[in-house]
Formats: C-alpha cells, sequence, structure tokens
C-alpha cells in the first residue's frame, strides 16, 4: 500500500493506529447543521466503516474504519454534505482542503438559546470564509454570552457576545429583578438609586440578565451587537493558559479585521521550523513580544467608540518547557 | 354609518386625525425582545395602517394608554404640590374586543371603586376607542368563555374582510371623514355593530365552576405554583385588567426636597406588595400570590362588581417564562373544589 | 374642576407625646369629620407616604400615633412642634361607637393596635353610661413598649383596664407596675386573660380585636370559645394601604378593599378574609 499521508491529511483523511485504515474527517463550521447530513455520515460510515461516528471535540464528525482505497468514494458521497456546509472545496466530488486553522466552533447560540446576544453559527461562518483553507494553525471560537459554554478563552481568539442594555425609565416599574439576577447570576453592576437601576457601565459585562429578567421590557437589547474579543489561549505541552481579555464592546469587523491581521503577522514571523508549519499564534507573539503583535493586528483597524482595549496584556498558566 | 374600503386607504384617516389626536395601536418594536433578535409586538404610538400588527397578539395590552406604566402625580417642594399636567391632545386607541371589553374594568376600579381617580379620569375623558377584529382565536385565547369575544360601545370598528377594511363609525364628529368613501352603493346605515368572525366555540375550553368559592384557598393545587412561579409579574403587567399600582417620591437631588410623587404598575406576584411598615408581608409563597390572583380575576371581583375581571385574553399564558397557564389553573379548580368539599366532610 | 384625592393638605404639628422611644403620638391640626379607627396618608415629600391610623380627635386637632419602622416614619420622628406635615384623609370607615352602645364592651389591643381602637375605649371610659361596662385587655412586648400610660391610668378609673406585657425581669416588673399603680401590670399574652372575663350576656357582649395577626387570630378563637358570636366580634386589620381609595390594590382581602371597606369589619366579614 502507497499512501501519501500529507496529501490525504491535507484533504480531510487521518492516519490511525489501525493499520490500512483511515477516518473521514467532516467538520461542521459554527456546529449547527441540517439533520439531513447526519443521514449522510450514517451512510458513509456504515458502508465504508466500522459503523461508528466520533463526534469531534471541535464540532465536526470523524467516521473511523475506512480502508484508504475508498477515500474517492467517500468523497463523493460527502459531496451534498461539504455543499450544504458551504465549506471551501478546490474540486467538485473530491473532499476539502483541510488546513492548520481548525474548525470555527460555536455554542448554539441565540437561534436556540435564550441567554445568547447573537447568531454564534452565522457569525462563525462569516469568520470561515474570511479566513479558510489556511495551513496556519489558528483556533478561534464563539459563544452567545459571557456564561461561555463554548470555552472560548481556550482559543488563540475567543468571541463572547455582549449587548449594551437599554433603559426605558417610562417602563420601569421597579420591580427589582434587573438589580436581583445581576447581583445573583452576574456580576453586581445593577443598583437601585430613586426607584431606578443604575448601571454601573464600568462594571457591566453586557450579558443581557437584566434585559432577560425585566417583566415589562424597561430594560432592552441594544441594537447593535457587541463583542467582548479574547486573545491568546492555548491548550497544548509547554504553556497552557487562558485566554485574556482584549477589547471589550467590539464589532464583527474590527473582530474580523484583526484576525486577518494576525494572519499577516504569523505568516511574517513564524518559525520556518516549527513541524508541519504549524506554530501556536501565542508562542510567537511570546518571541516578538506584544507591542510588535499588536502593531499588527491593529493595523487599519478603527474600533467603535464604545470599545475599551485592555492594556498591558499579560498571560498566565503553568509553565512546562 | 358602514362604509367598505381598502386598507390603504385606512391611511387618510390617520391623515385627518394626526392634528388632533395621538394614536396607539399595537405596533411591532424591531429587537425589542428580552431575547436577541427577536420582536415585540406592543402599544405605541402609531402614524399610519401600516405601523398596526394585525395579524398577532400584541404581548402587553392597550392599558398603558389609559394606565401608564408610570405616571407622576404632582412635584412637591418642601411645602407645595404642583399637580402634574394632563395630555393636551385626545387619544385614540386601536385594540381589539377583548381589550375593548377591559376597559369597563379600569372605570370599575378608577372611577367607581371609592371615589373617581383623578388621573385616569382625565385620560379617560380625553380617549377613543377603535375595535379591530381579530382574523383569528389566537392561541391561548379564551374571549368566548368569559363572554369578550364580542365587541360593545366602540367608536369606530374596523374589520378586515378579503383584503377590504368594514369601518364602522358611531362616533358623530367622525362620519364626515368617511364621507370620501360614502359611493351610495358602499355607505349604509349601520344597524348592528360590526362583529368578529369566530367559529363557536373556537378559542380554549375554560370552565370556571359554577361552585367556586374561597373555600378553594385550601387546596393543594396552589403549592404547585410554590415552586414553579418566579414571582417576576410579567403576568400582571400583560393583563389588561390589572390595575394596581405604588406610590413613589422621587427626589431631584439629595439635599433638597424637590422632587415628585408618581405611580407606578405594581404586581400582587412581585416580592414586597404586601410589605407593611415595620417588616410584615402576607402571602410570601408563590402558590399563594398566585391564588390571590386567579381568585381576583375570576372570584371575588365578581362578587364584589357582579361579572368577571378576566377577558381571557390570554396574554399572561402567553408570556410567562415558566409556561404556568392561567387558564389551565382556572380548569384545575373544579377538581380543587371536589378535593376540599371531601376534606371537609 | 375634578378633585384630586391624591393631592395633600398641610398639617401642622401642635404637640409631640412619646410613649417609647419608637412610638410618639403627633398631634395634628385638622379640621373636618374623622372617627376613630380612621386613617391618613401621611407624608413627608421626598420620603413618601405611610398610612397611619387616628388614635385620636380633638377640637381642631387629629392624635396620629406613628412607629418608627421605616422611611417616611423615621423622617416623621425628625420633625418637631410647628413642622406641617402632608396629610390625606381621613381614609376607611373607622369605628362606629353606636355599634357597641348599650353592650358590654371587651377591646383587646395589641401593641400599637390600640391606637386606632383608642378613641373607642376613651368614649366609653368617658362615657360609662352608654355601654354595659367596659372591659380593655391591652397587651404589651415589654414595659418599655407601654403606649397610652396616663390613658391607661385614666381609663381604669371607670373600666376594668387589664394591661399585660408579654415578659419582663422582676424588677423592670416591679418598676412598671410603680409607674403604672393604680393599673396593675401582668406578665403573658392578652389570650390568658379571657377565661377570666365575665360576660353577662354574649347576646349584648362586644368585642373588638386590633393587633398583629397571630395576636388577633388566636384572641378571636378564646372570645369565641367562651362564647361570643361572630357577629358581635369586631377587628381592625392592618394592610399595605397605598392609595387609600380602592385603586391600588395591596390592600385587597377577597372582595374587600380594606381601605374602603375596612379596616373595621364585623367578623362575620372578617372571617371571610384570607391573604
Amino acid at each position: 500500500m502507497d499512501i501519501n499521508t500529507k496529501k490525504i491529511k491535507k484533504n480531510a483523511f487521518r492516519v490511525t493506529k489501525v493499520r490500512g485504515m483511515t477516518a473521514s474527517r467532516v467538520r461542521v463550521p459554527g456546529g449547527h447543521l441540517k439533520a439531513e447530513y447526519m443521514g449522510v455520515i450514517q451512510s458513509i460510515a456504515e458502508e465504508f466503516g466500522n459503523g461508528t461516528v466520533h463526534i469531534t471535540s471541535r464540532q465536526g464528525f470523524e467516521i473511523p474504519g475506512i480502508p484508504y482505497e475508498k477515500m474517492p468514494e467517500v468523497n463523493q458521497r460527502l459531496q451534498p454534505v461539504i455543499e450544504g456546509l458551504e465549506i471551501n472545496q478546490e474540486k467538485e466530488g473530491c473532499g476539502y482542503p483541510a488546513s492548520g486553522t481548525r474548525n470555527v466552533t460555536a455554542c448554539i447560540g441565540n437561534r436556540v438559546c435564550p441567554y445568547a446576544c447573537y447568531d454564534t453559527t452565522a457569525f462563525a461562518k462569516r469568520i470561515e470564509k474570511a479566513i479558510f483553507p489556511n495551513d496556519l494553525h489558528f483556533k478561534i471560537a464563539l459563544t452567545g454570552c459571557p456564561n461561555d459554554c463554548a470555552k472560548v478563552r481556550m482559543h488563540d481568539f475567543g468571541i463572547i457576545g455582549m449587548t449594551e442594555p437599554q433603559f426605558e425609565p417610562e417602563r420601569c416599574v421597579t420591580c427589582g429583578a434587573c438589580e436581583k439576577y445581576c447581583l445573583k447570576k452576574s456580576v453586581k453592576a445593577i443598583e437601585m438609586v430613586n426607584f431606578r437601576p443604575q448601571r454601573n457601565t464600568e462594571k457591566c459585562i453586557g450579558c443581557g440578565e437584566c434585559v432577560l429578567n425585566c417583566p415589562n421590557r424597561a430594560w432592552t437589547r441594544s441594537r447593535e451587537k457587541y463583542y467582548r474579543l479574547t486573545l491568546l489561549g492555548r491548550t497544548g505541552k509547554r504553556n497552557p493558559r487562558l485566554g485574556i481579555d482584549f477589547i471589550k464592546w467590539v464589532d464583527e469587523e474590527s473582530i474580523i479585521k484583526i484576525i486577518l491581521n494576525t494572519y499577516r503577522y504569523v505568516k511574517e514571523y513564524i518559525d520556518p521550523t516549527a513541524p508541519g508549519g504549524k506554530e501556536h499564534v501565542g508562542y510567537i507573539v511570546d518571541r516578538t513580544g506584544t507591542e510588535e503583535f499588536l502593531k499588527w493586528a491593529m493595523e487599519g483597524v478603527t474600533l467603535p467608540e464604545k470599545a475599551e482595549v485592555s492594556s498591558p496584556l499579560y498571560w498566565n498558566g503553568p509553565k512546562y518547557d | 354609518m358602514e362604509v367598505t374600503i381598502k386598507q390603504e386607504q385606512l391611511a387618510f384617516l390617520f391623515e385627518a386625525w394626526k392634528d388632533d389626536y395621538v394614536i396607539y395601536g399595537p405596533k411591532r418594536f424591531a429587537d425589542d425582545g428580552c431575547f436577541s433578535d427577536t420582536d415585540t409586538i406592543r402599544y405605541g404610538e402609531i402614524s399610519g395602517p401600516e405601523e398596526i400588527v394585525f395579524d398577532e397578539k400584541s404581548q402587553y395590552s392597550f392599558k398603558e394608554a389609559l394606565l401608564p406604566a408610570y405616571q407622576t402625580l404632582f412635584y412637591f417642594t418642601e411645602d407645595a404640590v404642583k399637580e402634574a399636567d394632563g395630555p393636551e391632545k385626545e387619544a385614540i386607541v386601536f385594540l381589539r374586543s377583548c381589550d375593548l371589553h377591559s376597559v369597563k374594568r379600569l372605570d370599575e376600579i378608577y372611577l367607581s371603586n371609592g371615589p373617581e381617580d383623578f388621573y385616569y379620569k382625565r385620560l379617560r375623558e380625553k380617549i377613543h376607542f377603535v375595535w379591530m377584529s381579530c382574523p383569528e382565536v389566537f392561541e391561548n385565547c379564551f374571549c368566548q368563555t368569559m363572554g369578550t369575544d364580542q365587541p360593545e360601545d366602540y367608536d369606530m370598528g374596523v374589520k378586515w374582510e378579503g383584503g377590504m377594511v368594514k369601518i364602522d363609525c358611531r362616533k358623530k364628529e367622525w362620519v364626515s371623514l368617511l364621507e370620501p368613501f360614502m359611493k351610495d352603493k358602499d355607505a349604509v346605515e349601520a344597524k348592528a355593530p360590526l362583529r368578529n368572525t369566530f367559529e363557536e366555540g373556537a378559542g380554549k375550553d375554560v370552565r370556571i365552576p359554577e361552585s367556586l368559592s374561597i373555600d378553594v384557598a385550601k387546596s393543594d393545587i396552589w403549592r404547585d405554583y410554590d415552586g414553579r412561579c418566579i414571582a417576576c409579574g410579567r403576568c400582571n403587567f400583560v393583563c389588561p385588567t390589572c390595575t394596581c399600582f405604588t406610590m413613589q417620591d422621587l427626589f431631584y437631588s439629595e439635599n433638597g426636597r424637590a422632587g415628585e410623587r408618581r405611580r407606578v404598575w405594581a404586581s400582587c406576584m412581585v416580592d414586597g406588595y404586601t410589605d407593611v411598615a415595620g417588616g410584615g408581608s402576607y402571602r410570601q409563597k408563590n402558590g399563594e400570590r398566585m391564588r390571590f390572583k386567579v381568585l381576583h380575576k375570576i372570584l371575588d371581583y365578581k362578587q364584589r362588581n357582579g361579572y368577571h375581571m378576566c377577558v381571557g385574553c390570554g396574554r399572561c399564558d402567553d408570556v410567562c417564562p415558566e409556561y404556568i397557564s392561567f387558564s389551565d389553573c382556572i380548569n384545575k379548580l373544579e377538581d380543587a373544589m371536589k378535593e376540599v368539599s371531601a376534606d371537609d366532610e | 374642576m375634578m378633585s384630586n384625592e391624591y393631592i395633600p393638605f398641610l398639617s401642622e404639628i401642635k404637640e409631640v407625646i412619646p410613649h417609647t422611644s419608637i412610638e410618639y403620638t403627633f398631634r395634628m391640626t385638622y379640621e373636618g369629620d374623622v372617627k376613630p379607627g380612621q386613617f391618613f396618608e401621611v407624608s413627608l415629600p421626598k420620603y413618601g407616604e405611610a398610612p397611619i391610623s387616628v388614635s385620636g380627635i380633638g377640637d381642631g386637632t387629629v392624635d396620629l400615633t406613628i412607629r418608627k419602622v421605616g422611611k417616611v416614619t423615621n423622617e416623621i420622628f425628625e420633625q418637631y412642634i410647628g413642622a406641617r406635615l402632608f396629610l390625606r384623609g381621613p381614609y376607611g370607615n373607622g369605628f362606629d361607637v353606636a355599634d357597641y352602645r348599650g353592650k358590654e364592651l371587651v377591646v383587646m389591643a395589641g401593641g400599637t393596635g390600640l391606637s386606632p381602637v383608642r378613641g373607642v375605649v376613651d368614649y366609653f371610659a368617658t362615657h360609662g353610661e352608654e355601654c354595659k361596662g367596659l372591659t380593655l385587655i391591652a397587651g404589651f412586648k415589654s414595659p418599655e413598649d407601654i403606649l397610652f400610660k396616663e390613658d391607661l391610668k385614666r381609663w381604669s378609673k371607670t373600666s376594668n383596664v387589664i394591661l399585660t406585657v408579654d415578659a419582663a425581669e422582676p424588677d423592670e416588673l416591679a418598676a412598671i407596675n410603680e409607674e403604672m399603680s393604680p393599673v396593675t401590670v401582668h406578665t403573658g399574652l392578652v389570650t390568658e386573660f379571657i377565661s377570666k372575663l365575665t360576660i353577662g350576656s354574649m347576646e349584648s357582649a362586644a368585642a373588638v380585636v386590633v393587633g398583629p395577626p397571630a395576636m388577633m387570630r388566636f384572641s378571636i378563637a378564646g372570645l369565641q370559645k367562651i362564647g361570643f358570636p361572630d357577629e358581635n366580634l369586631w377587628i381592625s386589620q392592618e394592610r399595605k394601604m397605598c392609595c387609600g381609595i380602592g385603586k391600588c390594590g395591596h390592600c385587597k382581602i377577597g372582595d374587600v378593599y380594606v381601605c374602603l371597606d375596612g379596616p373595621v369589619f364585623n367578623y362575620t366579614k372578617g372571617r371571610s378574609l384570607l391573604d
């Protein structure tokens, strides 16, 4: 058997521990898909694989136990899924080019979850369109609200939904729900003064608890959607760490621009000898210094007026090397 | 006077009204919902017929036009008070049959139950009602049970029928506005008021037991709500017949005595409603509050005034974040009465 | 011009009579009809309103006995003779002395519950010929909480006054007995004295019970037990009364509004009132 492992990996197949057997990997941008594609995945698993499917930690499917020679047939079968999920593709019927940049993951978002401040899948897809395919090793995740169910702080870029609560005094009946829920479930940013809630704008994290719990639409969501962008969290062997706050009250445009800028920065500074051409962004920043990174990342970015940029940036986490 | 016009011709009326009236109607407030990317339909000022949402139930009722959620009563200084000004313009409200029936309930409390309420009365005297038909009996509606499914006493009725709009004008001052549309064949002297076209028995089947009495308070059904209800008060705030308020003194500065006394809506479900000075309070359990509310709507208001308070709009069911259904609760009362009378024996 | 019930009028403090550290009677200027047991909405702009029952009626004055327990009443306690408060009212039905005329009257009062009923007690204590005897059972938490001490002494001359405190140290009890002489200060709950009542005819007796909810519940039960028919029992309910005029809803119990139909209820109605 003669297999170009480099080539098949770039075609979303894996070299598995079972000789002669590969696994097909299907990523689901934003983690939400039509149920009919599950049927396709099921049929591939049953006809070509070992009848099982693994749900990956990055919101994809991995179909193991496929003989290498079945790869072309599997790719054919995957075609409607690739089209339906709008995954980048070079040639129809030949699978899709897997890349260093990982699937952009998202929590279920506001299509379902009451807490979510935006459509996480839609924004994930928008980011995906801007960055895919790309060989550089980037991890991006989106979560609908500061609960961070998607654990975005373990990613290079973490995007946390925020809403800026809007207050209509004429509709406030002083029921105290906003104060109570902010106190119990969030950051104690609301205090009743003169029978009216007063929101501490510095403390407020834009979670929307006040809006969710206001019984009379005195608190509503801002028309604009805002985000908290967290930076350079990572897992791995040497120095795992949580992403830190970078910009609060940032907009979608700026986030995309910053991510694209970071790709340019990484291209410039990546260790040319890095195995597989992959190096976590954070290690590159450790090497160049944060100032240099920021110079690149913020180039041409015009932040909204509300945006608050954290400074200085400092990461923590255990060091094992 | 009854005429039939095209829907877009309604704009003509708005044009004629706009200088003399503030017009309220159920309209869509985009992204106003508590969840992101959701709208609410509630009452607000409207400038044209296209803003009125006809095909959905409004989540909040018309009542804020008569009973604002927040109302300044007077301004004060250390030893003088000055009454807050009333509205300059008259008002027109577009509303459904259930809401129109609730006006009678609001009047009962604010004009009859004890002395007249100055602030309510001065709004009430300047308000005119335009009934609008319902395209269907909406989810959770039980107006037929409550006898509120057909309008009474409107200034104008507007009924949508096959792309056209039938208008029945009862207010003399407005009849002339309709003259441009009065070709002989279209205009007729209206005999009976317009009616909703509902199927008999449409809507939720809700039964208030004949035998219902305060004894039902002893039933165990209320305990279920102790844990389910979160005491948020949404059911009260959306209700077209809930009338409670609380007074507040707002001061303009920490040192001075200048400020205003106002009233804001109150909810018998929310903490603090029964607090008396010194820390006492009644109905601490949410199930007790549910019982108090339910029995007010379908028992004791009637004992006092001769007809039920609830108009069956079902908005309390629609809005409850915990999926507590007021009408399902009513339907449990028959068994609850059997339970308490069995206990007595 | 429509009348506006919400606009208060100014009333001057003519006299301040302290009873305890947190209970004072404010004698306020007021001309107009008023009955004991009715209440006024008393306010200081910026601090809000509080319903306060009428504890005495004089010539051009009303007495408002106020307990310092909240934002409004705290501030009222900062006021002195000559200062002016805002009033609205009087509201509520109040006590009607005609209901008790010619009867053997028992009044049971717990704590500040003595305020609304003080006018009734005072009336029959000074017009003894209009009833067939008056017994007042007044209970307070401790000797320090006793209200209307001079009145109690005065009433004891013409009526049967039973004064009791829930508990007291022996030296405290001795001191208060000395102060209250000739009235004896007992220890124990008011309910403990019900069995000692000697009522000639239950049919021509009347009892008025005013106080905290538990005290009222147990006192009523005690009076029923010795034979008082419900129609001869009267209670006064304390509730949150924001508007005083049947609008705000806070004081509604069942089909009654305490501010309009009460606060005084005959027990045939009162027994059906379930919070």
